[in-house]
């Protein structure tokens, strides 16, 4: 039991180095030099205790807000690291800085989440966008559970979509009160339900109940209903 | 005809909003404390935002002419807050005792949260400690199912229904808020919630009797003359004047009064505009004196 558990705490290191890396590699490979400078100077401080990780944090928008557009070769290596992400909406600034927080990983988990916390709490809402697009590849989610769903009531609708919108976190950690919300909310905000990872996955008796009742309530308010309610439904009622 | 808009948040609006409404027959104005778009992080965030609806707001509506009132509560999105949810809580009967608060509210459901249901209920208990009515906001997400939870607490509180008003109504919650002996408000936006024609269906369908209606105007797309422009669309409709005063003034004014804290002879007038008033050296006009 302590032998599986010892390995599987090694598993995850493994991958948050192997992830951090990876993007390490894809944020040097694109962008000017003078960022990519900067970039790799801020890494090695923060590898070295000196670095501040809030600041880099809020600095690393000096990558740019270029799409991502992993090659062939890099979405392979991606799938292989951790099937399920998704980068096709991740910008290099995104990124840098899930490599920033990846950096801080392999350090106690108390020092990560507080650190981690620090940085979502600092944020500006590119800033907070970037950490929730990162969710799914930190360590400790359990931990960070609590901010994500909490993201989850923002009014800043492109918040709300680096929680919701290809991001496989929801899906994996989320109670099924918290993920029936999410789901309500992308229908209400007219966020196409095909864009929520996991969602067949986790559909349930009261979210049917719940896209049900919604659709009621615009029939009866003389309004549309989502063409693609269906998707949220176990079975059309 | 005299209107009362019993949910604004001016705070979010203009001076020219404040002109506007004054022109169209506004009197009075009850601004419930709500949450600002954005989370707050600090319960010093509270004490200002509180401390701004008891004081400058009440000020600048003063300006245009308008009596303001306030509710005051923690809002069910940032109940689920658990640290600043408590302090808020620890906050509120210092303010719930004060001149022009005539409810607790919102309060209610958001996500439908045990957190929030929680908040709820010791927000109940302190309207009751505090001899006054509450506003309930019901959420956007599962409305139905919310609206119906909401009755049940305060029933199961054995809170007086007649001091209830259940806000943001359509037209599957308004006749679950009608078999209670609660008050059912209804929000004009321009978009979501309700619209000013489908509102004037329901008072054909329903009557006025424990209906209002609000702007509910805020920071987001929503307009604070909504409440004469539904009365425009009930005129065409051939809702007669009585009951059009009696939806737009007689039910807020006779909900609220039971707060025993609105001067119900006092709102029948305007208050005398004077700009040359400061409020803290500071006065809305741009030194003009």
């Amino acid at each position: 039991m302590f032998q599986l558990q010892l390995r599987s705490i090694h598993t995850a290191l493994m991958t948050t180095r192997a992830l951090s890396e990876f993007l390490r590699t894809a944020v040097r490979s694109r962008g000017d030099s003078a960022a990519r400078i900067w970039f790799d100077e801020a890494l090695a401080q923060i590898a070295g205790g000196t670095g501040d990780l809030v600041a880099s944090y809020t600095k690393a928008r000096r990558l740019g807000r270029a799409t991502l557009s992993l090659n062939a070769a890099e979405k392979s290596d991606a799938a292989l690291l951790l099937p399920d992400a998704q980068f096709d909406h991740w910008t290099v600034e995104d990124a840098g800085r899930a490599a920033l927080l990846l950096s801080c990983a392999t350090t106690s988990p108390e020092s990560f989440v507080r650190a981690a916390t620090d940085c979502y709490d600092h944020g500006d809402s590119a800033e907070q966008q970037s950490w929730l697009k990162s969710t799914p590849l930190l360590p400790e989610p359990e931990q960070l559970l609590a901010i994500v769903i909490d993201a989850c009531r923002t009014n800043i609708l492109p918040l709300f979509e680096a929680v919701a919108c290809e991001n496989p976190f929801p899906a994996r950690h989320f109670p099924e009160r918290n993920f029936n919300q999410m789901v309500l909310k992308a229908l209400f905000n007219k966020v196409a339900l095909s864009r929520i990872a996991g969602l067949a996955s986790r559909r349930n008796a009261d979210l049917t109940r719940m896209a049900a009742d919604y659709a009621s309530e615009r029939r009866a308010a003389g309004r549309t209903v989502p063409s693609d309610i269906g998707l949220a439904m176990t079975e059309t009622p | 005809m005299k209107i009362f808009d019993p949910h604004v948040h001016m705070t979010s609006r203009t001076t020219d909003d404040y002109e506007a409404m004054a022109a169209a027959g506004i009197l009075a104005v009850v601004e419930p404390a709500f949450w600002l778009g954005q989370p707050r992080t600090f319960v010093g965030s509270f004490v200002d935002y509180f401390n701004s609806l008891l004081g400058w707001e009440r000020f600048r509506a003063s300006q245009f002419g308008i009596r303001h009132f306030c509710t005051i509560g923690l809002n069910p999105k940032e109940a689920n807050n658990p640290k600043l949810a408590d302090e808020v809580l620890a906050l509120l009967p210092r303010y719930l005792d004060k001149d022009g608060v005539v409810a607790v509210g919102e309060i209610g459901f958001d996500d439908q949260t045990d957190a929030e249901e929680a908040c709820f209920a010791k927000q109940i208990e302190l309207a009751r400690a505090h001899n006054l009515p509450i506003l309930i906001h019901t959420p956007h997400r599962d409305k139905k199912r919310g609206t119906i939870r909401s009755i049940e607490l305060v029933r199961s509180m054995k809170f007086p229904e007649e001091r209830v008003l259940v806000d943001h109504n359509n037209e599957e919650t308004l006749p679950i808020v009608l078999e209670s002996a609660c008050w059912a408000g209804h929000t004009i936006y321009p978009n979501t919630k309700m619209d000013e024609h489908r509102m004037a269906a329901l008072v054909k369908k329903y009557g006025s009797d424990r209906i209002v209606v609000n702007s509910a105007a805020d920071w987001g797309i929503s307009d604070p003359l909504k409440v004469p422009k539904t009365i425009t669309v009930m005129r065409q409709l051939g809702i007669d004047e009585d009951t059009i005063q009696k939806i737009v003034w007689s039910n807020p004014v006779a909900f609220f009064a039971q707060s025993g804290r609105l001067d119900v002879a006092g709102i029948d007038a305007s208050p005398e505009i004077d700009r040359k008033q400061q409020y803290a050296t500071n006065s809305v006009l741009r030194g003009e004196r």
